[in-house]
């Protein structure tokens, strides 16, 4: 009877140490971002964050998900607050209310993971594409913008593959708002189109 | 012979120090004043790709600094302050980029809300090269052990920029350079004789730069 229960508790064991050495990850981003600091155009934008978008929960391997979505809206909303001074978000593109604007849907393109067992580097990385599709209000296309984010970790020491891959997802989402408020007024489409509109600011 | 062994103990542990060498730049004497309502950033450039400027180091830097009585702003709340100005992909690289910034009325009014007054740029890295000598380790039902030696070099680099954010000027600059080599012995037990390469070229880059900062007061 001992030994049948200390067999049994062994097996407990054994399965609870190999469970732990699993190498999957679901990684949910819990992280607040911070609001951009940055002084709006006067130009009007609807973005249009569909419900795929805000329920987006990347799968860059069988092993790994992250859970994008709430992250990524909440991201992009301050970063798209930062650069147009009358904003709507809107589910759908026939939602849009507002008349002289730019019509942008971001969607994600590819998400892509690389582990130190993927590497040999001791980083944990993320890449998030993200894609505009920038309209007009009437319908006219303006550009389809890709804007790669990139994150990674500063080491792998000490650090859960969950969390790793979360510090990673993070920094790449940062780095999206970053890249948007860089250079979305550098998009030569964009700027044509401001130029047309009569949209842009003396100081320019 | 306990003190032929006391000698080459003496010998080895003294083998461990650090070799450190800090050259420092300053294109004037003129004294960097601060007051108690301004604070001082230390940032980490991350913007290589083969390295990040490792913030347990910029702590070490930050908290040698803090001895002085000069308040630290913490870097995470400060690139969070002014998101996404100071990224590692926006973060400006030279003073003209920060002029430019400067120029942003909403990018200044968060500075100056912060009071922060000077920014350190902190860039640079801890490596670890020329391992050699090799030590095993066994154990089997009698006892275990370990047998063999084992020696590394690491080197510190670490170059510091200083800036004044009320007229945009380059304070100075500081770069120390430290190594050693580091050793594990088996003999029976691993014995670990490490240099504290990281640690020095804290300690030698906080003083100097607290120096930068008290300088007003020593004259």
């Amino acid at each position: 009877m001992l030994t049948t229960k200390i067999k049994l508790f062994s097996m407990l064991l054994a399965v609870v140490v190999i469970s732990g050495c699993s190498s999957s990850a679901q990684v949910q981003i819990d992280s607040p971002f911070p609001t951009v600091v940055s002084k709006p155009k006067a130009v009007k934008a609807a973005i249009v964050f569909s419900d795929d978008f805000k329920a987006y929960v990347a799968a860059p391997n069988s092993r790994t998900s992250i859970d994008l979505g709430s992250a990524q809206t909440e991201l992009l909303s301050n970063a798209f607050k930062g650069l147009f001074r009358d904003v709507e978000f809107v589910s759908a593109a026939t939602d849009v209310t507002l008349e002289n604007a730019l019509v942008i849907t971001p969607s994600v393109q590819e998400v892509q993971v690389s582990t130190p067992s993927d590497t040999y580097l001791n980083v944990y990385e993320v890449w998030i594409k993200y894609n505009l599709d920038i309209q007009t209000a009437s319908g006219d296309q303006v550009d389809s913008w890709f804007m790669p984010a990139y994150g990674k970790t500063p080491d792998s020491f000490m650090l859960s593959k969950s969390n790793a891959i979360e510090e990673a997802a993070v920094i790449a989402l940062r780095d999206a708002g970053a890249k948007l408020m860089l250079d979305f007024y550098r998009i030569p489409s964009v700027y044509n189109w401001l130029v047309r509109e009569q949209l842009l600011d003396e100081e320019q | 012979m306990n003190k032929l062994l006391a000698l080459c103990f003496t010998t080895l542990l003294a083998g461990c120090g650090a070799t450190t060498t800090i050259d420092e730049y300053r294109p004037n004497n003129q004294i960097m004043d601060i007051d108690s309502e301004q604070s001082v950033v230390i940032l980490g450039r991350r913007d290589a790709g083969h390295y990040d400027t490792d913030r347990e180091f910029i702590d070490c830097v930050a908290k040698k600094i803090k001895g002085a009585d000069i308040d630290i702003f913490p870097e995470q709340q400060f690139v969070d302050a002014i998101y996404p100005w100071f990224e590692p992909r926006t973060a400006p690289k030279g003073l003209k980029r920060l002029t430019r910034l400067m120029q942003d009325p909403a990018i200044k009014q968060q500075i100056d809300r912060n009071g922060i007054r000077y920014l350190v740029w902190l860039d640079g890295s801890t490596e670890t090269h020329d391992k050699g000598g090799s030590i095993s380790c066994a154990i089997g039902p009698g006892g275990g052990g370990c047998f063999g030696f084992a020696q590394w070099e690491k080197s510190s680099i670490y170059e510091a920029i200083v800036w004044d954010l009320s007229n945009l000027t380059e304070k100075g600059r500081l770069r120390v350079d430290s190594t050693g080599t580091s050793y594990l012995l088996g003999v029976v037990a691993p014995i670990p004789l490490l240099t504290p390469v990281k640690n020095d070229a804290c300690a030698s880059l906080g003083t100097q730069l607290k120096q930068f900062f008290t300088l007003g007061e020593t004259q």
